[in-house]
């Protein structure tokens, strides 16, 4: 078909075609060099231009065991389907991400350095989750885990916003133990910033609540 | 053996995943109206999604475009597919693997790559499949009777060598212990773009550039074209991967070089579609959409050249703060994997199946019939994700409103979403219908001239 192709067929004679056309080898080696130059360009070469990428300038937070287990299980789940884990340098994610009136400071690539398993995520059915550590207690969580439309008399005051709207699977088949490692785990993200205020302007380090 | 036993095979078994990757995307659907349906832990929204995109990307696209190549590339290069044991027993591992990828992350386990999830050894496994393919494709060219090499020979050829690449980055060297955050998410979305740039669209392409003139009986429009196409894909599509992190956390000149290769893609795009297009143009009115795999072909290719619009658009970072991360990124890959690649491989399944067994599809017009339930459904799908992106977009930025007040108001477009996907599987249930009855019904033998 390649011989009777219209350009051709117009100047009614055969071009001359360029080698690769008949010899495997060359077709093969060209496809992969081609290819390769953005690969390495943009695989190998950013870590080493940028060394954030695994190396951080500041202190970063090192998960305990309870915690590594509870990121097994956030995979385990696909909770990065519906949750991101960035907080993009964007006016309204750090705003809408905040806590109580105050931005969230917009995700650096060095607070990633200690996550074995990145979860940064597409998509946004629930909301970001970078800087939710210490915004809710643990109880919170254990209540919206259980059941997320329904989370008993203690949060009576969400009850109706969450049953009406929340789209999140309900988690009653993780023990116990699970859910708690699972907290532990979501208690840490966004702790290598120090970014919440208490009422006399200090520093909030509450996530054991 | 019999020619064509293990392009047969591959084929049949890929239907198989096709209807049930679209079905669990039909609960996923659901899952987004009534959160509370099919609440045990192998249901869970996370492991269904995920067992979803690994059977349509991999059990279906990959596994149906690895058959249409074997059939597609002996009968270009005048010669037979090298070992048609090797085939059988690629198909055989294949499917091993897919069903026991889709077990384990029913199960969860899975890795925390996206469209990357198969766990361990079943990646290892795909490698080996793919090994096992690129030997047969390789030695098949090798044994060719032709001199020169056709346009979808350079696309299957590639599909081949990127692939691994793409895969074994995707899957293997991000697990490595010394790759962590933010270059492990870096390599993710290399993968995650590259799968579809540089798996699923030189497969599709090939499949198209032999189906495209064949069912038209026209000469391909041009053959120069073509060339610009592939080195310009060959070249461009590699560097697109950070524009899924646009404000994110990573570089911001490597943020910028993805926007810049985003908007070269148009290049190989806009000349794989003038192609397509002119060879159309250049069949006689009245024969241009007779039957389903014109049909099929033609709205492929027009979905393409949306998606691959759509793609450059979205990713300039004042279009990227509205589009991204909501449900118009859903929209756009349904567009690439449903609209475009699917719509080739269903294309092509309908020419060369019957080709294979030698007897005449059993209903053109059920074929007909299907191509229109699909497209409008898929329009109205696409669009509708489409729409409540934007929506999503722009309300996330008003501080007005609260987050679940806004997923509150996604209620009826989850609603259309569900429907029009609903739509889909019923037009695909047909197309089984069509292909079973080709093969085990009441369908018509082939002239052997048609063969």
């Amino acid at each position: 078909m390649g011989e009777s192709s219209r350009d051709e067929g117009r100047r009614g004679v055969i071009m001359k075609k360029p080698s690769f056309e008949k010899n495997l080898f060359l077709l093969g080696i060209g496809a992969f060099f081609v290819f390769s130059v953005g690969a390495i360009l943009t695989t190998v070469i950013p870590p080493l231009v940028d060394n954030t990428f695994y190396k951080s300038p500041y202190p970063v937070h090192t998960y305990t065991t309870q915690e590594l287990q509870g990121m097994q299980i956030y995979q385990a789940n696909g909770c990065v389907y519906c949750h991101t884990q960035q907080i993009r340098h964007l006016k309204a994610d750090q705003v809408r991400f905040g806590w109580r009136l105050v931005e969230a400071p917009a995700s650096q690539s060095w607070e990633y350095v200690n996550d074995r398993l990145h979860f940064l995520g597409t998509k946004r059915t629930g909301p970001d989750l970078a800087r939710v550590g210490g915004k809710y207690t643990s109880s919170w969580h254990w209540a919206h885990f259980k059941d997320p439309r329904n989370m008993g008399e203690k949060y009576q005051t969400q009850y109706g916003r969450f049953q009406e709207a929340s789209l999140m699977p309900n988690f009653y088949f993780l023990s116990d133990e699970k859910i708690k490692d699972l907290t532990a785990y979501l208690q840490t993200l966004g702790r290598n910033m120090n970014w919440r205020k208490g009422q006399n302007g200090e520093y909030l380090n509450d996530y054991e609540n | 053996m019999k020619p064509n036993t293990a392009s047969k095979l591959l084929i049949i078994c890929s239907m198989l995943y096709l209807i049930i990757g679209i079905s669990l995307g039909f609960v996923t659907a659901m899952k987004l109206i009534w959160p509370t349906i099919g609440e045990i832990e192998i249901l869970t929204f996370g492991r269904i999604r995920s067992v979803h995109t690994n059977l349509v990307m991999f059990g279906w696209l990959l596994q149906s475009g690895m058959g249409l190549a074997f059939f597609i590339l002996p009968k270009l290069l005048h010669t037979k597919l090298y070992s048609e044991k090797l085939g059988v027993a690629t198909c055989c591992l294949f499917n091993i693997t897919t069903i026991g990828s889709a077990t384990m992350i029913f199960a969860g386990q899975m890795k925390n790559i996206e469209y990357g999830e198969i766990p361990i050894p079943f990646d290892y496994l795909t490698v080996i499949c793919w090994v096992m393919f690129a030997i047969n494709i390789f030695a098949t060219v090798i044994n060719r009777n032709v001199k020169y090499l056709y346009v979808s020979v350079w696309y299957f050829i590639g599909a081949v060598i990127w692939t691994a690449f793409v895969y074994i980055t995707g899957n293997i060297i991000t697990q490595l212990p010394f790759i962590a955050g933010i270059n492990q998410a870096n390599l993710t979305w290399f993968y995650v773009h590259n799968a579809v740039g540089l798996v699923f669209t030189p497969m599709g392409v090939a499949i198209a550039y032999y189906v495209i003139p064949k069912t038209l009986n026209t000469p391909l429009y041009s053959h120069k074209l073509s060339l610009v196409g592939f080195w310009v894909i060959a070249f461009v599509y590699v560097w697109t991967g950070a524009h899924h992190m646009i404000f994110g956390p990573i570089s911001y000149w490597l943020q910028t070089v993805a926007i810049l290769f985003s908007w070269s893609l148009i290049i190989p795009v806009v000349a794989v579609i003038t192609n397509f297009l002119g060879t159309y143009i250049a069949t006689p009115k009245e024969k241009r959409y007779l039957g389903p795999i014109a049909k099929f072909m033609y709205m492929g290719t027009i979905f393409y050249l949306l998606t691959c619009l759509q793609g450059p658009f979205q990713s300039i970072r004042t279009v990227n703060i509205i589009t991204s991360k909501n449900d118009w990124v859903v929209g756009h890959a349904h567009m690439a994997l449903l609209g475009a690649f699917s719509y080739f491989a269903v294309g092509g399944i309908y020419h060369v199946l019957p080709r294979i067994i030698g007897r005449k599809l059993y209903s053109e017009k059920l074929g007909d019939i299907q191509f229109w339930i699909m497209t409008i459904a898929s329009v109205l799908f696409f669009g509708i994700l489409w729409v409540s992106g934007v929506l999503q977009g722009y309300l996330w930025h008003n501080m007005n409103g609260t987050f679940l007040e806004i997923l509150k108001m996604m209620k009826p477009y989850h609603a259309i979403r569900f429907v029009s996907g609903g739509l889909i599987i019923i037009g695909f249930i047909i197309f089984l219908y069509n292909i079973m009855e080709t093969l085990w019904g009441k369908a018509q033998e082939m002239k052997d001239a048609e063969v």
